[in-house]
C-alpha cells in the first residue's frame, strides 16, 4: 500500500516502515531541537520529552538525528523497499 | 571463508552505480543493494551535475547518452539589496558566452532518479548484480576487517571489498566505527519545490540560465547570508526546481524553527520578487515539495576532513567519505571520480590479494591528489557571505557572490581545473574531440528527447547536401584537432617546462588579471551579440539536422 498527503505533494510513502526513529527517553532533555528542524511534524515534546507522532511524513533526511546533541535519537533507515519515495528528487 | 562476491557496493546512487560497472567491468563477481525499492527512489538533488564532472567523468558516462532535463549556461545572481523597493543588482558574468552556449554548457540540470537509474542499468548491463529492497544494516567484522554486509533481512553476504556509496548521513560507517557524525553546524536541509511549467514560458523566462537570490538576512528572504544558500531555481526541460536550504544550527547554540523559516522566505521571495511574481507565478504549478540534509560545510572542519575515507576490506566513497562541495553543492562530480579511483584500487587490491588497510590507502592518496576534489571540498566563499551581513558591507557581498558564482570563481578553479585536464590530455590525446563531440551529442540528444533507454523521438537524418558538407567540415576540424594534440605530445618535455608551471599559476595570473579581462571581455560579448547569436542559431539547425553518428565515440 502507497500513501500520499495534500500538503506534501509529489511523494508517495510505502507502507511497512514501522519505528525506524526511537527516541531514548532517559537521554531526552525536551529541548525541542528535533521538533523545531522536523518539516514533516513528525515530534512532539510531552511531559519534557520528545515523542514520535506519527513518521508516516518522514522523508528519512535525518536532521532530527544530526540536532539532537544528546544522542537520544536512534535512527535506522526503514526496511528495504519502504518509506518515501519520489520521482522529482 | 570463501566470498560470495569479489566487491559489494552499499547503495546506487550517483556514485554506487559507477563504482559497481567498473568493478564488473574489470570482470569481478560485484553485488550492489539498494534500499529503496526503485533506484533514484531516495535520492534528492539533481539539480546542476556541472560540466568539469562530464569531462573527467568515467568514459561510458562522458561518451554514453545520460538523460538530463536542460542543458545549463550559467548563473545569474540576484543581489538583493531592498526587496520591498525593487533594489536589485544582476551579477550573471558567470554564463558561457554565445555562440558557444548553449552548446557548450557549464553543467545539465537533471532528475536524480531518471539519472541514476541509467547509471544502475550501465552496472547492471556490465554484470553487475543489483538488488533494490535491501537495506544493509551492517558489516561483517572479523577484527579490524569488514568482511562483507548484513542486509534487513538478516542474510549474511561476503564479499572481498565493500564500497560503501550509502550516503551523507553514514550510519553504516558510523557504526563500523570508521567515521562519526557530522556536527549540525556542517549540514544544510533543503527545502526542495518542483513547479511544472511549459517548456516554452521556461525558455523565455529562463532560457538556460539558473537563478540565484542572495539578500541580507533582515529581509527574510533566504537563510542568513552564509548560513546555507540564498534562493536557487533550476530551469529544468518542461518544469522548474526551486530550493532553499539553511543549516541546522547557526551558531554555537541555537537550532533554527526551520519549518517556520522556511515557510517565511518562501512566502517572502515568491510574493515580492517581481519575475517570480509576475512572471513565474501565473505560469508555473506546484507538482511536488521535499527536503533531504546535505554535507554543506564538512570539508571546512580539518577534523572531519581527516575521518578516515577507508578501512581494511572497505572503501567509503562520495558523501559517505565527506566529499559534497563546499561552494557550489556539486557533490556529484565528486562522487564520480572517487567511484572510479575506488573502483581502480579495488581491481588492484583484489590482484594483489591484499585489502588491508595499508594497501586502500592508495585510494586515501588519490583523493588528495585529485586537484578538483580537494578545491571543492575546500571553497570558502559561501561561508564567508556571514563576513558580508556582519559588516553589512555591500562591496564584500558582491565580492564573495562575484568569487563564488561569478566569473571570479577563475580565480581559483583555473588551477586545479588546468592540472586535471593536463592530465587527462597527456593519458589521451584525442580526449578534447571526445569532448567536443559529448557537447554536440549531449545537446542533440536534448532537442530530440533522445537519451538511451527512453528515446522518445528517434533522430530523423536528413538527406540535405548542405549539412553533409556541415558534418564532412565538422569531422575534418575534429580529425585537425587530434592530429595537433598527438603531434603536441611529441615535444611533451618542453611543455612539461612550460606548460606545468604555468597552469601551477593560473589562479595568480587571473587574480591579477581579471579586473582588467572581466570589462574588456563584457565590452567584447555585446558588441558581438548580434552576430554570435546568428552564429549560434546556425549551430543549433546543425545539431539538429546533423547525422548522430558523427557525435558518437568509437
Ligand atoms: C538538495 C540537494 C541539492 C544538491 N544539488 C547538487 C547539484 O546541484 N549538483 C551536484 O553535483 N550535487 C548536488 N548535490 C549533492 C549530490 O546529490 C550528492 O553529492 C550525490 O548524490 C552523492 O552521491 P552518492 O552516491 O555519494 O550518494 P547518494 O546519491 O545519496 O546515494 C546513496 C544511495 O545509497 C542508498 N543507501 C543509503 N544507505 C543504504 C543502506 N544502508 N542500504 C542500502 N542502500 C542504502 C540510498 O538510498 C541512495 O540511493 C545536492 C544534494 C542535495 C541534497
Ligand atoms: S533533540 Fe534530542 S534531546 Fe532534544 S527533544 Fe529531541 S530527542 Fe530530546
Ligand atoms: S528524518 Fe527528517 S522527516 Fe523524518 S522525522 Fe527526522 S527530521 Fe523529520
Amino acid at each position: 500500500m502507497v500513501k500520499t498527503f495534500k500538503d506534501f505533494p509529489g511523494v508517495q510513502w510505502v507502507e511497512g516502515a514501522g519505528e525506524f526513529i526511537k527516541i531514548n527517553d532517559e537521554k531526552c532533555i525536551g529541548c525541542g531541537n528535533c521538533v523545531k528542524v522536523c518539516l514533516a511534524g513528525c515530534f512532539e515534546i510531552m511531559e519534557k520529552k520528545a515523542k514520535i507522532k506519527s513518521l508516516e511524513k518522514c522523508l528519512e533526511c535525518a536532521v532530527c538525528w544530526y540536532v539532537c546533541q544528546e544522542e537520544a535519537i536512534i535512527f535506522s533507515w526503514p526496511p528495504g523497499g519502504t518509506g518515501y519515495k519520489s520521482d522529482w528528487g | 571463508m570463501d566470498e560470495d562476491f569479489d566487491i559489494i557496493v552499499v547503495g546506487a546512487g550517483f556514485g554506487g552505480s559507477v563504482a559497481a560497472k567498473l568493478c564488473a567491468d574489470a570482470e569481478l563477481k560485484t553485488l550492489m543493494l539498494e534500499r529503496s525499492e526503485n533506484v533514484g527512489d531516495k535520492v534528492i538533488s539533481g539539480l546542476t551535475i556541472p560540466f568539469q564532472g562530464f569531462l573527467f567523468a568515467p568514459a561510458f558516462i562522458r561518451d554514453g547518452n545520460p538523460p538530463f532535463e536542460r542543458p545549463a549556461d550559467g548563473i545569474v545572481n540576484y543581489i538583493i539589496k531592498d526587496i520591498d523597493k525593487g533594489d536589485i543588482e544582476i551579477d550573471d558574468s558567470l554564463k558561457v558566452p554565445k555562440p558557444l552556449s548553449p552548446i557548450i554548457a557549464f553543467g545539465y540540470n537533471t532528475y536524480c532518479k531518471p539519472f541514476c537509474q541509467w547509471q544502475a542499468r550501465k552496472a547492471v548491463e556490465a554484470g553487475v548484480e543489483l538488488r533494490t529492497s535491501t537495506t544493509v544494516t551492517n558489516f561483517i567484522k572479523e577484527g579490524e576487517f569488514i568482511k562483507g554486509i548484513i542486509t534487513d533481512k538478516g542474510e549474511k553476504i561476503r564479499a572481498k571489498i565493500v564500497i560503501n556509496a550509502e550516503g551523507s548521513q553514514g550510519i553504516l560507517a558510523i557504526k563500523a566505527g570508521v567515521r562519526e557524525k557530522y556536527p549540525p553546524e556542517t549540514i544544510s536541509l533543503a527545502d526542495t519545490y518542483d513547479y511544472v511549467m511549459r517548456k516554452e514560458d521556461i525558455d523565455k523566462i529562463f532560457g538556460y540560465s539558473v537563478k540565484m537570490c542572495w539578500g541580507w538576512d533582515e529581509q527574510k528572504i533566504s537563510p542568513p547570508l552564509g548560513y546555507g544558500n540564498g534562493l536557487m531555481v533550476w530551469p529544468y526541460r518542461s518544469s522548474i526546481h526551486f530550493m532553499q536550504d539553511q543549516c541546522l544550527r547557526t551558531d554555537q547554540k541555537s537550532v533554527p524553527n526551520l519549518g517556520k523559516l522556511f515557510d517565511e522566505y518562501h512566502h517572502n521571495i515568491t510574493s515580492k520578487l517581481l519575475w517570480w511574481k509576475d512572471l513565474v507565478a501565473p505560469r508555473a504549478k506546484l507538482r511536488a515539495r521535499m527536503w533531504e540534509g546535505f554535507e554543506i560545510y564538512v570539508g571546512l572542519n580539518k577534523k572531519l576532513r581527516k575521518m578516515p575515507n577507508h578501512t581494511d576490506g572497505m572503501i567509503l566513497i562520495g558523501d559517505a567519505a565527506g566529499l559534497e562541495s563546499t561552494e557550489l553543492c556539486d557533490g556529484v562530480p565528486a562522487a564520480w571520480y572517487s567511484a572510479e579511483i575506488a573502483a581502480q584500487v579495488a581491481i588492484e587490491a583484489i590482484k594483489a590479494n591484499d585489502v588491508s588497510k595499508a594497501f586502500l590507502k592508495k585510494y586515501d592518496d588519490k583523493i588528495k591528489a585529485h586537484s578538483i576534489i580537494q578545491w571543492s571540498i575546500k571553497g570558502r566563499n559561501r561561508y564567508n557571505l556571514r563576513i558580508a551581513q556582519q559588516e553589512h558591507d555591500i562591496k564584500k557581498l558582491k565580492k564573495y557572490i562575484h568569487q563564488g558564482w561569478g566569473l571570479g570563481s577563475l580565480t581559483h578553479f583555473t588551477t586545479p581545473f588546468m592540472k586535471l585536464l593536463l592530465a587527462y590530455v597527456k593519458e589521451d590525446p584525442t580526449i578534447i574531440t571526445k569532448w567536443i563531440k559529448m557537447y554536440f551529442r549531449y545537446y542533440q540528444n536534448w532537442l530530440h528527447e533522445s537519451y538511451d533507454y527512453v528515446k522518445k523521438k528517434v533522430i530523423k537524418v536528413t538527406a540535405s547536401k548542405r549539412v553533409r558538407k556541415k558534418e564532412r567540415k565538422f569531422l575534418s576540424t575534429l580529425r585537425f584537432i587530434d592530429l595537433i594534440m598527438k603531434s603536441m605530445l611529441r615535444i611533451r618535455r618542453v611543455l612539461k617546462i612550460i606548460i606545468i608551471p604555468l597552469s601551477n599559476s593560473l589562479n595568480t595570473l587571473m587574480r591579477k588579471s581579471l579586473p582588467i579581462i572581466e570589462p574588456i571581455n563584457s565590452a567584447i560579448i555585446k558588441l558581438l551579440n548580434p552576430i554570435s547569436n546568428k552564429l549560434s542559431n546556425k549551430m543549433i539547425k546543425f545539431v539538429d539536422k546533423a547525422n548522430p553518428s558523427i557525435f558518437y565515440v568509437y
